[in-house]
């Protein structure tokens, strides 16, 4: 299985605090996966163990064909990591210029990538000088400029108003169609699960388990037309049904 | 705003006019600003004061650049590792809280009593600001920032080039600005001291010993303005090329 992430009785407790107690998760490769569970259930953790942030305390995990050059990892508040003294693109260059890359190479990967997912920037401007939700579009753009086979992302939309919210999901869907990466998405938004994803993995309170493996069958792309349909209420039902088993409400 | 930062200079010469019109100190001790303008600009003028002010300039210019040398690389290295930094801090806390000027007697058996004592001494002290400036800017870095980087899979090297160096200067900038001050504190006041002919501290108590008090003022005046010189010129260096700094 190429692209595939596999999780074999992963354990993992900070202070005593269990948050994995042999977990076990597959991800098919080439599909939008969203995690979706409880706050502080442990999602934004298995992403840390996956891009070897967070040290695992037991258990196996592997991620096919990973190496440290194609994969991104997208984190809340990721436009805190954007570099002042630097101009937008030299920002967006970043990962490519770490590769050691010619300049003539990232202008082109560059050009390409804002073909694709349709972003336009003042270039030699600085990200202080952009709004909130350009400088997570820029983050974003620049954490696929190196075209990633794996993306993980971790509420990339959390600290976004809903308008800048929906053009994210629209430039990571094109993004998506263009080059079938495999992403694990973790999110606390069922309309954002199932908006993006393919599969969605419900967990339950911790420690942690997957509840259920919901498939989303929507077509892609999925517009703000797609939002409105019978299909996407009917997941969306699912996963807030198996949802609100592990909920005390 | 700018129009504002007028209001200092104006007030400290009004309140020296008044004081010294009311005759609150004794004129003889204290001539009034008007005096003591003219004073600075008859020794500007005669040129007898120009050969002082750029051996005091060539010596505070000299021991800032010694210092950075030194203390800009090890700032920067003392800072990638709190370990290492936390173990040498005792040793810079402790020679930044001593005043450089007790050591200058030391500075003076082993460097004879030439201008390389000064210099020494003053680059000594600045070195000392610069490092300790410059380590916590490395220190204190962004966090996120660096995960980023070490995500991208950027070498140690490339974070230390690209993230750590940056995030260090606005930090390293306020040790530099600290540092020049410093600089000409500590040589003009060992120029008042042994074995110098020459440089403003020279003048101040030459003019203290003959009894030539407007002259003596009119070069704290001097002094004083070339501080601030210096401290408008890294203003504006750092406005330049550190626009991105806060952001």
């Amino acid at each position: 299985m190429n692209g595939a992430i596999s999780v074999k009785n992963l354990k993992k407790s900070f202070n005593n605090n269990e948050v994995f107690q042999d977990f076990n998760v597959s991800v098919d490769p080439g599909k939008i996966t969203a995690i979706f569970g409880p706050n502080g259930c442990g999602k934004s953790t298995l992403l840390n163990i996956l891009s070897g942030i967070v040290e695992k305390d037991g258990g196996e995990f592997n991620i096919e064909n990973f190496d440290r050059f194609n994969f991104s990892y997208i984190f809340q508040n990721y436009r805190e990591s954007l570099l002042p003294w630097r101009t937008n693109f030299e920002n967006v260059a970043l990962p490519l210029e770490i590769r050691n890359k010619s300049k003539q190479k990232i202008e082109q990967k560059v050009k390409e990538l804002q073909k694709i997912i349709g972003v336009k920037f003042e270039w030699d401007g600085y990200p202080y000088e952009l709004s909130g939700g350009q400088q997570q579009m820029l983050a974003f753009t620049r954490a696929l400029i190196a075209t990633p086979k794996f993306l993980f992302i971790d509420e990339p939309f959390s600290a976004l108003d809903y308008e800048n919210n929906l053009h994210l999901r629209t430039q990571l869907q094109k993004y998506y169609l263009a080059f079938k990466p495999t992403i694990l998405l973790v999110t606390h938004n069922i309309e954002e699960a199932v908006h993006l994803a393919e599969k969605i993995v419900v967990l339950s309170q911790k420690p942690a388990k997957v509840l259920e493996i919901i498939d989303n069958p929507l077509p892609y792309p999925r517009t703000l037309q797609s939002l409105k349909t019978e299909q996407f209420n009917k997941v969306k039902d699912k996963v807030l049904s198996v949802f609100q088993k592990t909920i005390n409400l | 705003m700018k129009k504002y930062s007028i209001i200092g200079p104006i007030l400290l010469i009004l309140i020296w006019a008044i004081a010294s019109w009311l005759q609150l100190v004794d004129k003889f001790f204290l001539p009034g600003p008007f005096t003591t303008i003219k004073k600075l600009a008859e020794l500007l003028g005669s040129g007898i004061i120009i050969g002082d002010l750029l051996s005091t300039l060539e010596r505070v210019v000299l021991s800032f650049v010694i210092a950075i040398i030194i203390g800009l690389p090890l700032g920067l290295w003392l800072g990638r590792s709190e370990k290492i930094y936390r173990s040498v801090e005792f040793i810079i806390d402790f020679f930044r809280s001593t005043p450089a000027t007790a050591l200058f007697p030391l500075f003076l058996l082993v460097f004879g009593i030439t201008d390389k004592s000064k210099i020494a001494v003053a680059a000594f002290a600045s070195m000392l600001i610069i490092i300790f400036n410059t380590a916590y800017g490395v220190m204190h870095a962004k966090k996120a920032r660096i995960l980023a980087a070490q995500i991208m899979g950027a070498t140690k090297s490339q974070i230390f080039r690209w993230i750590l160096f940056w995030e260090s200067l606005p930090q390293t900038f306020i040790g530099l600005r600290s540092a020049i001050s410093l600089s000409l504190v500590i040589i003009v006041v060992t120029e008042m001291f042994i074995g110098t002919t020459s440089g403003l501290g020279r003048r101040i108590i030459d003019a203290q010993i003959t009894y030539e008090i407007p002259s003596m003022y009119a070069i704290i005046l001097l002094t004083g303005i070339v501080g601030y010189l210096f401290n408008l010129l890294f203003i504006a260096v750092e406005k330049r090329f550190l626009h991105w700094s806060g952001k």
